[in-house]
């Protein structure tokens, strides 16, 4: 029998009870499940505070705001803002380097923790495995401040990297910090060694969900160690790949903007300037807050349109999506 | 075809050891169940067989090869898994086709055998689904498919129906019965399942503890078990066991269940009789006949009926005999009073005996 006949034969009876209204239905709910909803309610209330209400601040993007007549005080200006933003070279550099930065670290540093786990997951000693973890995840509870003194002092004309190229025949130190031509590699390369080993700590558990029969069904079969990984764990953990995927491209445009305030300089902006730190100079420093906030908010709108475009590529193209 | 054999097979995991000394001989052609209760050693036979589990000790043989240090791969046997395990990311013809490719079969040549192998199966409709997509029983035959497209010298089968309802697992046991007789490939099959082991095995090891208590055909595990264990243990519902101790002489002995109640038995061999040591009656339940109040037949006990189960063409009757608990399964549809007392009797010849202690059978003279 078609669901549709199924449909036509269904009438109401004297013993089916009055539907319920919406918004009955949501007292009902809470009521069964209050218990689930209590401990919902302090990120809901977090996001309310802190995510969502400050929001309605966005509106200084399209007023001339002054600090005298308050928010709601200052007068509309429309898309000036915006224009002021469009016709700055700088912000465009900003724009250039922060899709510069993003792009290569979703080249270099989001597949480093996929890697890193398999290669946590072929440790067969106990022992050394977790020895080897451990290791990795450590940088990452290291200040950020501390991880940039670090460089820092790594990469000085007297640091420890100089040291050794000037060992190895190298004429003159480089202040490799100085240098804009290196600020991208060494400030996605200190991240990947920072957050590689504690981001595979997600793949290392998408890893273990893995059943185990598939190894021993592929070992009979006669796969070797390598043909397995990349046969078996990669496509295993693909959908947990995509959804890391789609959160990192919805934040492409956030590039740590407190590492780079800590390793960048006026000599480097050229390549280390990005829409965050930008905004940051143009609102704390230039007390332009309204054209910092118009930055803001185009940076937003484009997270979001990334975000949705990956979510649905990802959709189409492996059934996994965040929504 | 080639044949497994297994000589003094130990596994041990650490200081423990939970195979000890298996032999077994597989023949060519043969298909051998391994059965017995969880934790008995059976499936980690079955994976050190197929080398997946390393042997402790003793030595395994696939044809003349001894196999013990041999990898998993250059065995030349296929393995069903309990689980399927079906790779999900890929389709059901990639799935066969897996071990293929991993062998460097070219992409035609894979088509054909995938084909040839689904075509056996009546998987031709699914090759392009995913596992995800497929019902429970077209899965397992998509793992078999697997296992059958290498023409592999032996088949393991890892519990391959338990992830089933009865009522398929029914129809897979006769596919797999019925493709055993068609490539009539060595197989060793693993189960808890005692009706899968009496309906498809040509023979069966019984397995307790690491040890095997009996290998032989369903009909001589069935009808001449060698222990209490193996008897309880095939049959379902399984033998009715009930203690008590020998008495008369070896030529006319008896059991006494009680004070009330001795039975008299087949005259035993002059090694299995001791006057007064403990024994164990074992009685099929269905070689158990109720006595009916108008039967001109004495009943040899009497029991105290707990409850009827009504299974249609016949009845499962749950009693009391001698304060222990039997089952008795009565032909048609009987019905009892709650608690009531009913007569019972059987064939002497039909029944077994066991030791007390130990659980060793006890046998009964030769008759002519």
């Amino acid at each position: 029998m078609s669901s549709a006949e199924h449909l036509k034969r269904h009438t109401v009876t004297e013993f089916d009870l009055p539907p319920l209204t919406v918004g009955q239905r949501f007292v009902e709910s809470i009521k069964r499940n209050w218990q689930i909803y209590l401990l919902l309610a302090p990120m809901v209330i977090y996001f309310l505070v802190f995510a969502y209400r400050p929001m309605l601040g966005l509106v200084i993007a399209f007023k001339d705001f002054s600090l005298f007549k308050g928010i709601w005080g200052s007068p509309w200006v429309g898309l000036e803002h915006f224009h002021t933003l469009f016709d700055d070279p700088y912000f465009w550099r900003a724009v250039k380097n922060t899709v510069i930065v993003s792009g290569f670290s979703l080249i270099f540093a989001f597949p480093a923790p996929i890697i890193l786990a398999l290669m946590f997951n072929e440790i067969r000693h106990q022992g050394f495995k977790r020895v080897a973890q451990t290791i990795a995840y450590l940088p990452h509870f290291i200040s950020i401040v501390i991880v940039a003194g670090i460089v820092v002092n790594f990469f000085a004309p007297s640091g420890i990297v100089n040291l050794i190229l000037t060992k190895l025949g190298m004429a003159e130190p480089t202040y490799f910090l100085t240098k804009p031509e290196w600020f991208r590699t060494i400030f996605i390369g200190s991240n990947i060694w920072k957050e590689a080993g504690f981001e595979s700590i997600i793949y290392l558990a998408a890893i273990t969900g893995v059943s185990p029969s598939l190894y021993e069904s592929a070992k009979v079969d006669g796969a070797t160690r390598f043909q397995m990984m990349y046969l078996i764990t990669l496509p295993c953990i693909l959908p947990t790949i995509l959804i890391m995927l789609i959160i990192r491209i919805g934040n492409l445009l956030e590039v740590s903007f407190e590492y780079v305030i800590l390793l960048y300089q006026p000599a480097t902006y050229e390549t280390a300037d990005v829409i965050t730190t930008w905004i940051y100079r143009q609102g704390l420093q230039n007390s332009n807050y309204d054209v910092a906030t118009a930055a803001g908010v185009f940076n937003a709108v484009v997270a979001f349109v990334l975000v949705i475009t990956a979510n649905q590529l990802s959709k189409r193209l492996s059934k996994t999506s965040l929504w | 075809m080639t044949n497994v054999t297994l000589q003094k097979v130990v596994k041990r995991y650490g200081a423990v050891e939970v195979v000890h000394g298996v032999d077994l001989e597989v023949k060519a052609g043969e298909f051998v169940v391994l059965v017995g209760p969880s934790g008995c050693g059976k499936s980690t036979i079955l994976r050190m067989i197929a080398g997946l589990e390393e042997v402790s000790g003793g030595r395994i043989s696939i044809g003349d090869r001894v196999v013990n240090r041999v990898a998993p791969k250059d065995r030349d046997v296929a393995m069903v898994f309990q689980n399927y395990a079906l790779y999900p990311h890929l389709s059901v013809e990639q799935n066969i086709g897996f071990g293929l490719k991993l062998r460097g079969y070219n992409k035609d040549d894979r088509h054909k055998l995938v084909q040839d192998a689904a075509d056996i199966l009546g998987l031709t409709d699914y090759l392009d689904r995913r596992p995800a997509d497929l019902s429970g029983g077209q899965r397992q035959r998509v793992a078999m498919g697997r296992a059958i497209v290498r023409d592999p010298s032996v088949f393991l089968f890892d519990e391959p129906l338990s992830n089933l309802d009865a009522k398929l697992r029914n129809k897979m046991r006769a596919e797999i019965k019925r493709l055993h007789s068609r490539l009539g490939t060595t197989s060793v099959y693993v189960t808890h399942d005692q009706v899968e082991a009496m309906t498809l095995a040509d023979r069966i090891a019984i397995l307790r503890d690491g040890e095997i208590e009996q290998v032989g055909t369903p009909i001589e595990i069935f009808t001449n078990p060698v222990n209490a264990f193996v008897a309880g243990f095939m049959g379902s519902p399984p033998m009715n066991l009930i203690p008590g101790h020998l008495a008369g002489t070896a030529k006319a002995p008896a059991i006494v269940l009680d004070e009330e109640t001795s039975i008299a038995l087949p005259a035993l061999k002059e090694d299995s009789f001791a006057a007064q040591i403990g024994a164990q009656l074992g009685l099929r339940p269905e070689i158990i006949q109720l006595v009916a109040a108008g039967d001109t037949e004495a009943p040899l006990a009497y029991i105290d009926v707990d409850l009827v189960e009504p299974l249609g063409m016949e009845s499962l009757v749950h009693a009391r005999l001698c304060g222990h608990e039997i089952v008795i399964k009565a032909p048609g549809v009987v019905s009892f009073d709650t608690n009531a007392r009913a007569g019972i009797t059987f064939a002497p010849q039909d029944c077994h005996l066991f030791d007390g202690d130990k659980g060793a059978r006890l046998d009964f003279e030769a008759t002519s």
